[in-house]
């Protein structure tokens, strides 16, 4: 038995059917108007994130919908997200952010902008989520952050119930993929439905996507270049030293700035730095920053993107 | 134009007010001590029962349904019928009647700041001149029988010319009724002189000061009536009725004052009081209460008590205090301190009083967040003496509400996270008064959570994830990693004068790179070359697993920095700040670049580089991980 899909605006139906879909409508009426019209879904609003490489890839973070930004450890998550918050507090919007697996620095948010007194820092404590037996028997399983994620489930069911915010980051960057992938693809499903309604834009911070067709925004974070600099010369970022990683996202790319001083040698996947005899004492050469990768793996405005679309963009340390 | 507000029985009425079913049952209050135990008051059905003042508690016991009493009664219809026709017994309550009181005060002081305070159960107001506020004497009678009837109590009111005659009628007929001007003698002709006497004694009793004052104008009351009796007078209109002349050389001046009272013709200053400063709501229970569930039930009556007053006076809470009387124990010889006291009397929940008791000596921290729970003992811990444990609790409330439900589900999520420990007898809940919040939206502002709403949410948070571990985080001012502190998170009123369009957000400013945290710092083992680091292995108590392992791709470093050695001293000599802070540290930092081998690389291949914030602390000299660039 085959079904055939009918729009009704787009298909020329019989005049029958046409007379017979209008008496339908007038006789139910108002009650049930909403499920004999085509509803489309109108496109989101958007927040920037303050980072204005990532902005133009995004179009901005979708309101009333979930975004993941994943990535693993030092590929910038954490610089989008407190970027993504400092520009939610300049706009004077309440925001929550939920911390799995408590390594939010204030420090790091307050040099990047973020109002403290508009966030709420929610602390997960996994000792307090298990008992000493269930925590000795799952301490080395995936179920060894089932206790930490329940937290971050409720948390945020609480959060999303009392509205008002308008940003609610669950920062999981530190959970490994495999519990992360556990958690119920119906909870990701009750977020979207909870934020749909309201103007909130909910950020998932993880390090591979999860939510799967729940997420109408997932950008995927490779971190490419270390930037250090010299302090023999004035302008530091003009001369700065790079060290590119190998990835197989980046392999192909073409060298970015000058490395003077720095000598990047492909062994395999393994980057070595190679030092020259004039080359300054390592407490001389602090991190000026990283350059970082994104590419969008789905998105509200482009479902399916026909190649790869990506940008670059560098965080820098507040020296 | 004068109204006085009377409440008959007010000690029935001060108990029936928390307890609305006791308005359907005769109720006899019982005061004084065995075996002088006797009653005191009792409403219009324990008479018809044929109760009386003055029973002994025996006698009243006959009429009486010895069964404890409870709103929720779920007994069969026959049973509960039969049970329904006896009277209930209950014992005075002093600080149920101050509340009501307290209550009638408001209510009264909501309507007219010129209150006088003339007895528990009878406030008089002057009402001067509010014809205009309120309309006609009608309505106003309306009005004012609405708002006694909002706090619970059944009054009566009564209108007229002056403040006795208004006083008379209330305590002479139910309901309401009002006398228009010139009228007083003869609608109060009618009443009793007994009521006559009582007004006229309370006032003589508020004049003198003292018990042997008052034993004196109670002579004299009892004096007056014998003569009044002897001669035949026994209402105001025949009292209304002698020559001025003939009463004033028998009875003197109060014969005369009685007379021109008995006429409506009285007339005087009020005395007026200052409205009540305090609102506290008070319960004793007759069984003590074990779970929160039940204990809900009181707490809810009382708090809606309590907002009903603060309405009435158009206030609200910023701070709520609850009181709990725990079970009485006997103190015994052995049990010294008032810690060792508390556990013997719960000895099931101890550590909960322990834990909290440890909670309230760090006192700056817990201060600062929220005020921490006392658990005092009333009266000298000496032995065979009963102990009555007190256990308090406080709500500071970031902004103020007037809400019943809103405080009924912070105390039942506070008394949750912070159980009694024991059975509770009695119930204490006094709210701090602050003006109401007024805040104006803009329209073009955007939306926060409400505050309600968002101190329900944070004490539901603290329940899943613990106390302070939700909030602001405030930077001090100090050098060392980790310096912050964890504020009660209250979002502050957005100004429309600092909002930036998301167009003005400059993109272009410096981005900067940041840092996750490990909490607590991991221990590293490192190797060196040629004192620098080269190769990290980081692993978890079991071997096989490893967190973070494999060759440094580039490292900077090292930056000494050392801090808080002062504090070494200070903590030797017993300086309690000090105590509080973080010892010294003294330690040397490294960013490094580590290239890992990924869990699923089973080659050890390099999957991802990632960096790192190392420190070797040079106190003992071991090497940590504290941080991650992201």
């Amino acid at each position: 038995m085959s079904s055939v899909a009918i729009t009704p605006s787009t298909v020329s139906l019989p005049r029958c059917a046409q007379d017979l879909r209008a008496h339908i409508e007038s006789s139910l009426g108002e009650h049930l108007s909403s499920t004999l019209r085509l509803q489309e879904r109108a496109a989101p609003t958007t927040v920037p994130t303050g980072i204005a490489a990532i902005d133009a890839l995004t179009q901005g973070l979708p309101r009333a919908a979930l975004t993941e930004i994943a990535g693993p450890t030092s590929s910038g998550r954490t610089g989008v997200m407190l970027s993504a918050l400092a520009a939610a507090t300049r706009r004077q919007e309440v925001c929550a952010l939920v911390d799995a697996s408590d390594s939010f620095d204030p420090c790091s948010a307050a040099v990047a902008g973020i109002d403290l007194e508009r966030l709420l820092w929610v602390r997960c404590n996994q000792a307090a989520c298990a008992t000493k037996r269930t925590r000795a028997k799952y301490q080395n399983s995936a179920f060894a952050f089932a206790g930490v994620l329940e937290q971050v489930l409720k948390v945020t069911d609480l959060l999303l119930q009392s509205g008002g915010f308008g940003m609610v980051v669950l920062d999981m960057g530190d959970i490994p993929a495999e519990s992360v992938r556990r958690i119920p693809l119906t909870s990701w499903y009750r977020f979207r439905r909870a934020v749909e309604p309201t103007a909130t834009v909910l950020l998932l911070i993880e390090q591979e996507p999860s939510a799967k067709t729940c997420a109408s925004l997932v950008l995927q974070l490779q971190p490419e270049a270390l930037c250090a600099s010299n302090p023999s010369v004035e302008r530091p970022f003009s001369t700065q030293q790079e060290l590119q990683f190998s990835s197989p996202a980046t392999k192909s790319a073409p060298a970015l700035g000058s490395k003077n001083r720095l000598t990047y040698l492909q062994q395999g996947n393994v980057g070595r730095a190679v030092r020259s005899e004039n080359y300054p004492p390592p407490h001389a050469m602090p991190l000026r920053g990283m350059r970082f990768r994104a590419e969008v793996v789905r998105s509200w405005a482009n479902r399916k993107p026909p190649q790869s679309a990506g940008a670059n963009f560098e965080l820098r340390t507040a020296l | 134009m004068f109204a006085c507000i009377y409440i008959p029985d007010f000690p029935v009425e001060a108990i029936a007010r928390g307890e609305a079913f006791l308005r359907e049952r005769a109720v006899a209050i019982l005061d004084g001590k065995p075996p002088l135990t006797r009653v005191m008051a009792l409403n219009e059905k324990a008479r018809v029962l044929g109760m009386e003042l003055g029973m002994t508690k025996l006698e009243a016991a006959v009429f009486a349904d010895t069964e404890p009493t409870r709103g929720d009664d779920e007994s069969s219809s026959e049973e509960h019928s039969a049970r329904f026709d006896l009277a209930v017994l209950r014992q005075r309550s002093t600080e149920r009647e101050t509340s009501a009181h307290a209550a009638l005060l408001d209510v009264a002081h909501a309507f007219t700041p010129r209150v006088e305070d003339t007895a528990p159960d009878t406030l008089l107001l002057d009402l001067t001149g509010l014809d205009r506020l309120y309309g006609t004497p009608g309505k106003m009678a309306g009005d004012l029988m609405s708002r006694i009837t909002a706090v619970g109590m059944e009054a009566n009111i009564a209108f007229a010319a002056n403040p006795d005659a208004a006083m008379h009628t209330a305590r002479g007929f139910n309901g309401t009724t009002i006398i228009p001007a010139g009228q007083e003698q003869k609608r109060l002709g009618v009443l009793p002189i007994q009521a006559l006497l009582d007004t006229f004694e309370i006032a003589a009793q508020k004049k003198a000061a003292g018990k042997a004052s008052e034993r004196r104008s109670q002579q004299l009351h009892e004096q007056m009536l014998d003569t009044l009796e002897r001669w035949g007078v026994r209402d105001f209109r025949t009292l209304a009725l002698l020559p001025d002349h003939a009463l004033a050389s028998r009875l003197g001046e109060a014969g005369v004052q009685l007379r021109r009272l008995a006429r409506g013709e009285g007339n005087r200053t009020l005395v007026l009081s200052a409205p009540p400063s305090r609102f506290e709501e008070a319960m004793e229970l007759e069984c003590a209460v074990e779970t929160i569930e039940s204990l809900s039930f009181m707490l809810n009556r009382l708090l809606e008590q309590l907002c009903t007053r603060l309405e009435a006076r158009a206030l609200a809470a910023h701070e709520l205090h609850l009181r709990l009387q725990l079970e009485p124990r006997v103190a015994d010889e052995e049990t010294a301190t008032e810690q060792q006291l508390v556990r013997s009397s719960v000895p099931s929940l101890n550590t909960t009083v322990q834990k909290v008791e440890a909670r309230a000596s760090s006192a700056a921290e817990a201060q600062a967040f929220r005020p921490a729970k006392h658990v005092t003992i009333n009266g000298d811990s000496c032995p065979g003496r009963e102990i009555k444990p007190i256990f308090e609790r406080a709500l500071c409330l970031p902004v103020s509400m007037c809400d019943s439900k809103v405080f009924l589900k912070l105390l039942q999520l506070e008394l949750t996270a912070h159980p009694p420990g024991a059975p509770v007898t009695k119930i204490w809940i006094t709210a701090e008064p602050a003006p109401p919040r007024s805040a104006q939206r803009g329209l073009f502002l955007p939306i926060t959570p409400e505050a309600e709403r968002l101190e329900i949410t944070l004490a539901r948070i603290n329940a899943v994830v613990g106390e302070r571990r939700a909030g602001i985080a405030r930077l001090l001012d100090s050098h060392q990693q980790e310096r912050f502190r964890m504020d009660r998170f209250a979002p502050a009123v957005s100004n429309p004068q600092k909002h930036d369009s998301p167009t003005s957000w400059d993109v272009n400013s410096s981005l900067p790179l940041a840092l996750r945290i490990w909490r607590p710092a991991r221990r590293l083992q490192v190797s060196l070359s040629d004192g620098q680091p080269n190769a990290v292995l980081l692993e978890t108590r079991q071997p096989e697993q490893i967190l973070l392992q494999g060759k440094i791709l580039w490292s900077a470093g090292p930056w000494r920095s050392s801090g808080d050695w002062w504090t070494e001293n200070a903590k030797q000599n017993g300086d309690r700040t000090a105590t509080e802070q973080s010892g010294p540290w003294d330690r040397e930092e490294w960013d490094i670049a580590v290239a890992c081998a990924g869990k699923n690389n089973t080659r050890g291949e390099c999957s991802n580089v990632a960096l790192y914030r190392i420190y070797r602390d040079l106190a003992t000299g071991d090497w940590f991980v504290d941080a991650s660039y992201d």
